[in-house]
């Protein structure tokens, strides 16, 4: 059995310590830096830490080489939280994209981001997630019903103005910056 | 009011602490100085002050305990009175903490409860240390896992033993409605909260997609308007305020014309604060179950009268009264509580960065590949070096010439170390041989 | 579509004080609460734990009956009796206290004892919601037992001693409407649709829909599609695993196809498959539903039988005569992967039959209040709805008299004797706590209540439990460990197991007031040095 400490002891207060007075990293740092050490990133991704101190907060840029988006370059902002790996980072699409799961404000329609998420899932399942819709948009559930719709009925439009909204101009009413590499 | 009544009024604790039983503990010696011991040096700190605090702090003030740290960064709100006992009308807006520890004192004449109006964050290591046990009446997991993090950082390891004199017990308690758990922590030995991270449900999420065009439920109605709605048209130019009424109206009124058009039923504005603010259900009597447990085992701890809770109870009384007792098992891959931090033998004190990747590359127990390097320099974060990240690479290869104590590190410093070789980031205690500790001292 | 913005609730400040219960038990539970009375003997330290968690809900009003002065032992034990008040009425000051803390509760006390009460003014207890005691001697207890049992009032009996706790629940007949399950099944109906349910499957063509439209089906309708032809293949629903198991392959060979033949991630599809085990059986009236419906409290209604019985005699009429046997719908359908349009008219068609089976059922209520000769609005229609929503978890509880354990004539020793050969039990507490009592009115004191004395009531207990086990034809207990342990605490009251059982004798308090969430049946015992409890009937 255990005997945690002397009763008959009261404890000293400021008691130095024998490691310095360094705080420990937290465990969703420990967690941070090993998804971070082990990013196996595509060839068409790429990353951005614009302070390499902090993990937590970085770009992920992706640049298709195939499908509607080829020659698009599109970033996003990761946001990790202190409650990692028990809730997702937070991922905003930063490049105005003309995309089925994509909405005008930059939320992204991915399952892993939110309701399917797991703490076993690291940031390149969300990089893998993230790639793949640009390879294969989905219709089927829309965050831009209007872009789901053209893609479903004409893939020939659809493709027409993805490259419009890439080279920089309107679709619809609305205006794309452009984005092309 | 001397000795003569303070010894009538404890009669009761008394007993069970001046006369041994068939099921005490063995190591459990009668004795009338373990009362003393409760009221004059076992020093608790209770986290948090709402519902199980106000809970806490009452019984363990009734189980002896005369020195009591309470922390707690709320104010009091309408909406406490139902179940915060300690907190009248006229407190709505002061500090839980400080009007906990005035009640108590008052009420408790030798009870002296110290309260610290801030955050858990606030307070460093040397604070901490101070206390025998910590017990947590929290609704927050991220918060559960800062105060497990900071006892498992409080451990001493000599050659890879733990020092048991270093372990500060945790007990937690936690409730949802009619359902609750109490659970016996010691850190280093037994499962730690993040050990059973698994345990806490994550928070309700909805497609995106669905609360964008499908939505179904009055709760899709009100996610639309809180996630995409409200960033969008910024009604009050600041974030949500979930105890901002004029929110949560804009919110139930947005949610609602969303639910008419969709002719979606049952949205309510109960439902929308419910949904806004993630709002637990909470009632005074199964605060007082869980917060009376985890002050049992406050007092089994302290005495030693009796074995404790291995290590965690569920109770559930919506069906008659159901508990349930079983041992979470320890992680071995736990990323808090299996980091034995790893001794690295650094001899010479102008060693670089560079050699020590070297040394964690070559060195036969640990043969690693491509390892990232990380450390806390001054209570900052610093990244010294990660290969496998481009950008990262190219701001830190000129850490790779840098000396170790150019780099802020010093004898006992740590720095974590993530590889592919190993499961998790590994933590590691740089040890500077005797002939450098001066220059360490510069 | 032109709907006036809705004006935003204001709130009271009765809702907002007590939002985070209102959400549990509903504004008809607050209700109930605040219109309840209780009365609890004996203000010792677990008896005051157990009325502030009923004060800080709001409960209605308080009467404490206790005839003690404080000493200062009290003080030490509970928390609503402050320092300065050793020597005044012990039911006066808690009775102060605890109104502190509630300003919408009504307290009062009598100070006297509870034998005084029994003896001079039997009649004082007629009109309480609930009774609760604590520390209640053994002749009080069987007398107030007797009365609350003939009363038809339930009764409750804590008991703290050292790390012990004890709790006894006695009511006659008590029903539960909202059971409040943890897991609650649908109630689709997939094997006998009823007319408007089966016109709406009919009028979807899973073949004919196109792509977006197939992915966006709920999946009560594939469900129901698949079980259709299965049943027309097989002439019945699938019933073992096997018959299952070719339901889901069916299920699953109706997911569409892309142009290299791959199956299509339809989630519509697969909830379908998995619903397959808990959707496609025969609808069957619960057991423990049809045991309330016949029973003969609810087949021989008279003018005194509860609202409970009445509508659940409504219920019955209408399975047997509109309801082709079946319970009024739920109506409640779960969330499903489907478009809002297609979900929502769903739902509707559930909606609808649920309220015409409401009013059904509403309409026989009010028949059967007219034949048993009570004014029809005795029953609101509100709380036949909510019987019809529930009707499938309707409970009853029928209890026992404490006076009965009391009389070596009528006490049933069989579930003690069985539970006492079995080491782990934890009946052997209730064996220990009874020879307590036994002591006491023997001995007028707690064993071990005296330094000098822990010795020779060890023996003297012992003795006044082997009489107990002999009267039971019980054979002796295996170990005297729980004898010394029980004189090592002396009647001792420790404040955190005072805290843990006053808790719980609250919840089974609003259980009784509010008839939400089933009560203990009938005896609990909590041991706080290994954190176990355990439930029996006695």
């Amino acid at each position: 059995m255990i005997k945690l400490f002397s009763l008959k002891q009261a404890k000293k207060d400021g008691e130095s310590p024998r490691t310095g007075t360094q705080k420990k990293a937290s465990a969703a740092q420990l967690r941070i830096t090993k998804d971070i050490n082990e990013l196996n990133l595509p060839k068409t991704c790429g990353t951005e830490f614009p302070d390499p101190d902090d993990l937590l907060t970085f770009k992920l840029i992706i640049c298709p080489d195939e499908g509607f988006y080829k020659g698009g370059r599109f970033v996003f902002s990761f946001k990790v939280g202190p409650n990692y790996p028990h809730e997702p980072p937070k991922v905003k699409c930063e490049t105005q994209v003309y995309h089925p799961n994509i909405d005008l404000e930059g939320n992204v329609c991915l399952n892993i981001l939110r309701e399917d998420w797991k703490p076993v899932l690291t940031i390149n399942s969300i990089v893998y997630g993230l790639q793949y819709l640009f390879l294969e948009p989905n219709p089927e559930d829309p965050l831009n019903k209007d872009a789901a719709e053209v893609l479903q009925n004409n893939r020939r439009v659809f493709e027409q103005n993805v490259v419009k909204a890439m080279r920089g101009g309107y679709v619809g009413s609305f205006y794309f910056e452009r984005c092309l590499k | 009011m001397g000795s003569d009544y303070a010894h009538r009024k404890w009669c009761h604790l008394r007993k069970v602490l001046e006369r041994s039983g068939p099921f005490c503990r063995p190591d459990f010696e009668p004795s009338p100085n373990t009362l003393q011991f409760l009221s004059e040096n076992c020093k608790l700190l209770v986290i948090g002050a709402g519902g199980l605090g106000c809970e806490l702090l009452k019984d363990l003030a009734l189980m002896g305990f005369g020195q009591i740290h309470l922390i707690d960064m709320d104010t009091i709100e309408l909406s406490n009175l139902n179940r915060q006992f300690l907190f009248r009308q006229k407190d709505i807006g002061a500090s839980k903490a400080e009007i906990a520890a005035k009640f108590i004192n008052t009420r408790i004449p030798g009870c002296h409860v110290i309260p610290h109006f801030c955050k858990i964050q606030d307070k460093d290591e040397a604070f901490y240390r101070q206390f025998h046990i910590v017990i947590s009446g929290l609704d927050s997991i991220v918060a559960r896992r800062w105060i497990n993090g900071m006892l498992i950082s409080l451990l001493n390891y000599e050659d890879g033993e733990l020092d048991q004199s270093s372990v500060i017990p945790m007990i937690d308690g936690g409730t949802e409605g009619f359902k609750g758990n109490a659970r016996v922590i010691l850190p280093g030995l037994t499962a730690c909260i993040e050990c059973t991270l698994d345990l806490y449900p994550p928070q309700v999420t909805y497609p995106l997609c669905t609360i964008a065009n499908t939505p179904r439920l009055p709760e899709h109605c009100i996610e639309y308007v809180k996630v995409m709605q409200w960033p969008k048209e910024n009604p009050f130019d600041c974030p949500i305020d979930g105890d901002d009424p004029q929110h949560i109206n804009w919110i139930y009124e947005k949610s609602n014309e969303r639910a008419v058009q969709f002719s979606i039923q049952g949205l309510t504005y109960r439902l929308v604060q419910g949904v806004v603010k993630n709002i637990i259900p909470a009632v005074a009597s199964t605060n007082a179950v869980i917060a009376a447990s985890c002050s049992t085992e406050v007092f089994k701890l302290a005495t030693s009268c009796c074995s404790s809770l291995n290590n965690y109870m569920v109770l559930n009384d919506l069906d008659g009264i159901y508990t349930y007792t079983y041992e979470a098992e320890k992680k071995e891959d736990c990323l808090a509580c299996s980091q034995i931090p790893r001794e690295i033998q650094i001899s010479n004190s102008t060693l670089k960065l560079k050699d020590l990747l070297a040394i964690l590359c070559e060195r036969v127990d640990l043969q690693m590949k491509n390892p990232g390097i990380t450390a806390n320099v001054n209570g900052k974060n610093k990244t010294l070096y990660m290969q496998t990240v481009a950008s990262i690479e190219e701001k830190t290869r000129e850490n790779l010439n840098r000396s170790l104590v150019e780099l802020g590190l010093r004898n006992g410093s740590e720095i974590m170390v993530a590889d592919s070789t190993t499961p998790n980031t590994v933590v590691m205690k740089l040890k500077f041989s005797t002939s450098t500790t001066d220059i360490d001292m510069l | 579509m032109a709907s006036p913005s809705p004006k935003s609730p204001e709130q009271s400040e009765r809702t907002r004080k007590y939002d985070r219960q209102l959400r549990l038990w509903g504004d008809h539970g607050q209700a109930a609460l605040e219109g309840a009375h209780v009365c609890l003997i004996n203000a010792t330290g677990l008896g005051t734990e157990i009325l502030k968690s009923l004060v800080l809900p709001g409960i209605g009003a308080f009467t404490i009956i206790d005839s003690k002065k404080i000493s200062d032992d009290d003080i030490g034990a509970n928390f609503f009796l402050d320092s300065e008040s050793v020597g005044k009425s012990r039911a006066e000051i808690a009775t102060q206290v605890l109104l502190e803390l509630n300003s919408d509760v009504r307290g009062d006390y009598v100070d006297e004892g509870p034998e005084q009460i029994l003896s001079n003014s039997p009649d004082f207890f007629n009109n309480f919601t609930v009774v609760i005691t604590t520390a209640l001697p053994e002749k009080s207890l069987i007398r107030l037992s007797k009365i609350l049992w003939d009363l038809d009032i339930p009764l409750i009996v804590c008991r703290s001693l050292g790390f012990i706790a004890y709790m006894r629940v006695q009511t006659r007949e008590h029903t539960v409407i909202e059971t409040h399950p943890d897991n609650e099944t649908p109630d689709l109906r997939l094997d006998n649709p009823f007319e408007t349910l089966k016109n709406h499957f009919d009028s979807i063509n899973l073949d004919e829909l196109d792509l977006k439209d197939h992915t966006h089906v709920p999946y009560v309708v594939i469900l129901y599609k698949y079980l259709e032809k299965w049943i027309s293949e097989n002439g019945d629903v699938p019933k073992n695993y096997k018959e299952k198991q070719q339901l889901r392959d069916m299920i699953r060979s109706g997911i569409r196809k892309d142009e290299h033949n791959n199956p299509i991630d339809e989630e519509n599809f697969e909830e379908a498959i998995k619903a397959v085990n808990t959707s496609v059986g025969r609808y069957e009236v619960p057991p423990s539903v049809m045991e309330v419906l016949n029973d003969d409290c609810c087949i021989n209604l008279t003018a005194k039988s509860k609202p409970f019985w009445i509508i659940a005699k409504a219920v019955k009429d209408f399975m047997e005569n509109d309801g082709s046997n079946s319970l009024p719908l739920k109506g409640a359908v779960p969330d499903m992967t489907a478009d809002t349009e297609k979900y929502i008219s769903l739902q509707q068609v559930y909606h609808k039959q649920a309220a015409a089976d409401a009013e059904a059922v509403w309409r026989r209520t009010v028949h059967l209040l007219r034949q048993i000769g009570r004014p029809s609005d005795a029953i609101t229609e509100k709380d036949v709805k909510l019987f019809c929503r529930h009707a499938s978890n309707i409970y009853i509880q029928r209890g026992s008299c404490i006076a009965d354990e009391y009389d070596p004539k009528t006490v049933d020793a069989s579930e003690m004797t069985q539970s006492l050969e079995n080491p782990e039990s934890m009946m052997v507490y209730y064996v220990v706590l009874r020879g307590i009592e036994k002591f006491q009115v023997e001995y007028n004191s707690y064993p071990g209540e005296f330094d000098d004395h822990v010795e020779p009531d060890i023996v003297k207990l012992k003795a006044c439990i082997s009489k107990l086990l002999m009267e039971w034809g019980c054979g002796p207990l295996a170990k005297d460990d729980y004898v010394h342990e029980f004189c090592r605490y002396g009647g001792s009251e420790l404040h955190s197991v005072s805290a843990f059982l006053g808790g719980l004798a609250a919840q089974e308090t609003i259980k009784f007031i509010t008839n939400q969430c089933k009560p203990i049946h009938n005896t609990f015992i909590y041991d706080a040095v290994t954190s176990n409890s355990a439930s029996f009937f006695i």
